[in-house]
């Protein structure tokens, strides 16, 4: 859990940026990312976030952390596309008597989805470690993402830490049991552990709802109160956007 | 020049292999089967947020009815979508793909508080995996809550509901329901992968590739997620089968005998 806290750095300029104007910058350079053709772009963006999260100083630990599923899934993409896709043959071998066909139209369309890929993980990747999660949603209520839906999404933010740790507490004491040694018996502790995290989860949403609505809660939860936007931030931005729109079309 | 273009290819694609599996097998704890950001195309990404729709919308006015007759129903669905993250970050040994991996968790919300509200638990742990975790994605998200939380869900509900009409034990129940909605989830993804990446390959030998190359992972984490869903639902009957009623998974009468 200790990915979603300590990240932080208020003292760097990203952080210090409003929420909404992060938001939509990030959004609008995805957008771009997703319809580009070609590499160059997406891989300037990965780049450019690339240096982005070494400036806000995100340990490396963290940094590959975030990075090793879509690294995954850009080397399944990769070997799919390079073997499966594409008529140029590249390379081929013979291994266990079959002909294994490497093809380079493939390979090339592998890469392009790769960098697509790099290139878009990293502008999420820049939101995330430079935005607090209350920050984000009152952002996307701005943004007119539905009242219910921010609510229910900042319960669960906020519930995360206390169960995560219930259920440590929980599954380091099966394991000390011996809870995990043989497959059956692995499987019925994982299933005791789930039941009992949705156990607490009913309790604590009973006690949750005594708690708020003795401080007068009425259904509906207060956010952040939005500051008017600062002209630096929204000519910097709009000029980020401006820049990455002239390399986009290039 | 050709020669030597292959000739650069080749070592860069060997380069890219070894740093790769160097990182992945370094760091990785969890491979599941969310789309990662950035793999589908815009057309395909906004595509699936259009199917999605109608489904959290659902689930909305769903909440928005319940939350009305019930204060606590809101602060439930919250933590219900914790749990739900929580368990999607649990990594799980499988041994024969020498990864680890996880549960997703929908079939069982969809079972204790309906397919409609379980679409939306689903899409409240998306959005935050998408954005600490980049476990899924914020530009596949439609797809990802079409494949775990719209086929998980109602997969899951529909096989549990499925099985207590015709009898069938409540633990056994509770397993085919995981194991439909994980298997259900995966053969979702596979085909939106295929769909997204295809280019000008044809659609269904690409899809068949996919799903076989998951198969070492998602057969077992079928199996792991229905485990998981009968163990919670016989230890709610156990410690608390009043919740069982009043979430409708049970009649009184059940209860009774």
């Amino acid at each position: 859990m200790e990915i979603f806290t300590e990240q932080i750095r208020k003292e760097h300029f990203l952080s210090r940026t409003d929420a909404r104007v992060k938001i939509i910058s990030s959004l609008m350079i995805l957008v771009m990312v997703l319809s580009y053709r070609g590499i160059f772009f997406p891989f300037f963006v990965f780049v450019s976030g690339m240096g982005l999260c070494y400036k806000m100083k995100i340990p490396l630990k963290r940094f590959l952390l975030r990075f090793s599923e879509p690294l995954f899934i850009v080397s399944v993409v990769l070997i799919l596309k390079l073997f499966f896709s594409g008529k140029e043959t590249l390379f081929s071998f013979a291994w266990f008597g079959i002909t294994v066909i490497g093809h380079s139209d493939g390979l090339m369309e592998g890469i392009r989805i790769a960098c697509r890929i790099m290139g878009a993980v990293s502008i999420v990747a820049v939101l995330g470690f430079s935005t607090p999660f209350n920050e984000i949603m009152a952002g996307l209520s701005w943004m007119r993402v539905p009242r219910s839906f921010v609510e229910i999404s900042m319960f669960a933010y906020r519930y995360i830490f206390l169960l995560f740790e219930d259920g440590m507490v929980i599954y380091n004491a099966q394991k000390n049991r011996l809870g995990y040694t043989k497959i059956r018996r692995g499987l019925n502790s994982f299933g005791v552990l789930a039941g009992s995290l949705t156990l607490k989860a009913f309790d604590n949403s009973h006690n949750t709802t005594v708690a708020m609505v003795q401080r007068g809660y009425d259904g509906t939860m207060p956010l952040l109160k939005q500051k008017p936007f600062r002209l630096a931030e929204v000519s910097l931005s709009v000029l980020v956007i401006a820049v990455m729109g002239i390399i986009w079309t290039r | 020049m050709k020669v030597l273009h292959s000739k650069s290819a080749v070592q860069g694609l060997y380069l890219l292999v070894v740093t790769t599996s160097c990182i992945v097998l370094t760091v990785c704890e969890a491979h599941a089967m969310h789309i990662s950001e950035g793999i589908l195309p815009l057309n395909w990404a906004a595509l699936w947020f259009v199917v999605a729709a109608p489904f959290v919308a659902a689930g909305l006015q769903r909440l928005k009815k319940l939350s009305a007759i019930d204060l606590s129903f809101k602060p439930l669905v919250g933590l219900m979508a914790a749990v739900v993250f929580i368990i999607s970050c649990m990594p799980i040994p499988v041994p024969s793909a020498g990864t680890c991996s996880h549960p997703c968790g929908t079939g069982m919300s969809g079972i204790l508080l309906g397919p409609t509200i379980s679409v939306l638990i689903a899409a409240v742990a998306l959005l935050i995996q998408a954005l600490f975790l980049a476990h899924g994605g914020l530009s596949t998200m439609g797809a990802d809550i079409v494949s775990m939380g719209v086929m998980g869900s109602f997969a899951g509900y529909l096989t549990f509901k499925a099985l207590r009409f015709m009898k069938v034990n409540l633990s056994i129940a509770g397993f085919m329901a995981g194991l439909l909605a994980d298997w259900a989830t995966y053969i979702t993804t596979s085909a939106e992968l295929a769909s997204g990446i295809r280019g000008d390959s044809a659609f269904v030998p690409l899809f068949w590739k996919i799903l076989i190359a998951f198969i070492p992972t998602q057969l077992p984490l079928g199996i792991l997620e229905g485990a998981m869903t009968a163990g919670m639902v016989v230890l709610l009957y156990k410690k608390r089968p009043d919740l069982l009623v009043k979430m409708r998974v049970l009649k009184p009468e059940e209860i009774a005998i």
